[in-house]
């Protein structure tokens, strides 16, 4: 644990207790002291119920889901970015979401029957469609055991299209009119559906997508060198990049179910964390997964103060004030990649 | 070049035919030039139909859009795509003026009708007396001012005798109405809606709100404690559906004493069946004072 990532996780503790407390409805004192009530298990007054639910009920799950989701979209884009050794891949540049997308739309608006619970079929068919994107884009780009990264990105924006094309298909053809708005809603990325139990499925996706990147840190700095002299370090290149895009697909999936797709904090986070980190996997994945989640977290919040009462996806957030801070990153830091 | 020489021709009589034209303002206040005889008109959303059908001027509708489902003599009329706009069908059934919805359609696509010389006439309905106006300002339009002022009235009367059962109630619940249950999509500022909730004995609570259609936050309807949630979920609602999305509800007087209900979204488009939807949302706030039309 480098000081870097200390401070941003402190950063994180307080941007909960922050994110947590603001808002038009409850006070912020009042809101500090249901937490309070919370995390010392009873101690104190008993809350108003209604603040008791709206801090601890809608305000805390959705400010957990904006950690799991902007974390998890830190990481896989870290991860990508590596395996593609391109600083243009994220999450999405794979035909993963919008695969993803396809499969949660085609779940969601009933043309696909309910599998086990209805809170976790539509991740299954998220990760379904998101897997099938890929292997779409792995069997194009592979051939002879070797993986060309060229390929990789060129037949993945094309899927991405595809994937796309089918999702606005599905939707448009939706026996169900009413569902419309609710895809629409969804599909601009949004944490407006956060419940306590519907944390759980994108919470271990997450977990997995962290752990096993952070057990590969080492093979994954061997692969910013290049294929060759990676393999010449003993890195078995082919296996990881398999696993990168398993792993990008599995947590991608429970991400784009939960939440819709999410875009540029993929693609930004990885970036601004280098330039205080340097490119080092042990120390990149953890401040990006970190960085990753409070910037989602403040983009929320920002997409629930712009309408008070009412609210806007946060995808339409973390583009408007994403993509002018990573331009501003672009031209003032001119750090290196790989 | 004879078929150009035919073509000539036929556009020539085209504007020939346009020179007995007049000149009227819609909802929007957009100007349109539309033909002295108006005989074969196209709604593109299903409360235009039935507004058409209930002034009088059914037997003018030439085609209806793929959503439509009411009045039954819409079963055996042409179907065409609104969303997206199929011009070509629009075309193909050779009408003389095209009956927009102000909430549904794009204003956009009037320049396309424009184009091809499609007269397009907006339609708003944003209050009840919105309702019955259009139904009169259909009737003067399409020549059937007789039958369009008689159901009119009807139904005007039916709302005034609904109003005089729940003006003098004593307690007037808050409403919450929803659209959908899981995104909170709901009516803000100068919807139809607040008027049949005030005229079933209610209150809404979204009256207020700035953005025509709000998506709530559940921090919201906590707050506000409504009494009634209502919404277009159609019968075969229940209760445990929208305790299922929003757990964080339970304490709310709505849930906890069963003031939940589901409506058929098809009584409260802004058609003349709202009457009908005034007086079903009115027995469902006010069993005890309200009992038949």
């Amino acid at each position: 644990m480098n000081r870097w990532t200390t401070a941003l996780l402190a950063l994180a503790l307080f941007s909960v207790v922050i994110s947590v407390s603001m808002g038009r409805e409850v006070s912020f004192t009042e809101a500090l002291s249901v937490l309070w009530h919370h995390v010392t298990f009873g101690y104190g007054a008993t809350p108003d119920p209604i603040a008791d639910r709206i801090v601890w009920q809608l305000r805390l799950p959705r400010a957990v889901l904006a950690l799991i989701v902007g974390g998890g979209l830190g990481i896989i884009g870290a991860a990508m970015q590596t395996l593609v050794r391109n600083p243009l891949a994220e999450p999405y540049i794979l035909g993963i979401s919008s695969g993803a997308t396809a499969g949660a739309s085609l779940f969601y608006l009933g043309f696909l029957p309910p599998l086990i619970s209805k809170a976790l079929s539509m991740p299954i068919a998220a990760f379904a469609g998101g897997l099938c994107a890929i292997l779409i884009v792995y069997s194009v780009a592979g051939g002879r055991g070797h993986l060309s990264v060229t390929r990789l990105l060129l037949a993945g924006v094309a899927v991405a299209s595809l994937m796309g094309a089918l999702a606005s298909f599905i939707t448009l053809s939706s026996p169900d009119p009413d569902k419309l708005r609710s895809v629409l809603f969804w599909l601009l990325g949004s944490l407006h559906l956060a419940t306590w139990n519907a944390l759980i499925w994108p919470a271990i996706a997450v977990s997995i997508g962290l752990v096993i990147l952070l057990v590969l840190a080492r093979p994954l700095d061997g692969m910013l060198t290049g294929d060759e002299s990676a393999h010449s370090l003993g890195v078995p290149v082919e296996s990881v990049k398999r696993i990168l895009i398993v792993l990008a697909s599995l947590v991608t999936g429970s991400i784009v179910a939960a939440s819709g797709a999410i875009g540029f904090v993929g693609l930004i986070v990885p970036h601004a964390v280098r330039s205080f980190t340097g490119v080092t996997h042990r120390r990149v994945l953890p401040a990006s997964f970190i960085a990753g989640a409070i910037f989602l977290l403040w983009a929320d919040v920002a997409a629930r103060a712009l309408l008070p009462g009412a609210q806007l996806p946060v995808g339409i957030v973390t583009a408007l004030c994403g993509v002018p801070f990573f331009l501003i990153l672009l031209r003032q830091n001119r750090h290196g990649f790989g | 070049m004879r078929q150009i020489c035919l073509l000539f021709l036929i556009i020539a009589g085209c504007s020939a035919s346009l020179e007995g034209e007049r000149t009227i303002q819609d909802d929007l206040g957009r100007i349109v030039e539309v033909p002295h005889s108006i005989e074969r008109v196209v709604p593109l959303a299903p409360n235009i139909t039935e507004l058409l059908f209930a002034s009088g001027a059914g037997s003018k509708v030439v085609g209806v859009s793929a959503y439509d489902d009411f009045p039954p003599a819409v079963d055996s009329l042409p179907r065409y795509s609104v969303i997206p706009m199929d011009f070509e069908a629009i075309v193909a059934l050779d009408v003389d003026l095209v009956f927009a919805s102000e909430q549904v359609n794009n204003p956009k696509d009037a320049d396309t009708f424009a184009a091809v010389g499609i007269p397009v006439y907006f339609v708003a309905v944003n209050t009840l007396e919105d309702l019955t106006r259009a139904m009169r300002d259909l009737g003067e339009l399409l020549g059937t001012s007789g039958a369009a002022h008689k159901r009119a009235t009807q139904l005007e009367d039916s709302l005034a005798q609904l109003a005089a059962l729940t003006t003098n109630l004593p307690g007037k619940p808050d409403v919450l109405f929803l659209v959908e249950m899981a995104t909170l999509y709901a009516f803000g500022q100068g919807s139809y809606i607040h008027d049949i909730i005030d005229i079933a004995g209610g209150h809404s609570i979204t009256k207020t709100q700035s953005i025509r259609f709000p998506i709530l936050t559940d921090e919201f309807v906590l707050v506000s404690d409504p009494d009634v949630i209502v919404g277009s979920f159609g019968s075969g609602f229940e209760k445990s559906q929208l305790l299922t999305h929003h757990p964080a509800w339970d304490i709310l007087p709505a849930i906890v004493s069963d003031q939940v209900f589901g409506l058929d979204p098809a009584i409260l488009r802004p058609g003349p069946r709202l009457v009908a939807g005034s007086w079903e949302l009115a027995r469902v706030l006010h069993p005890e004072a309200v009992t038949n039309p």
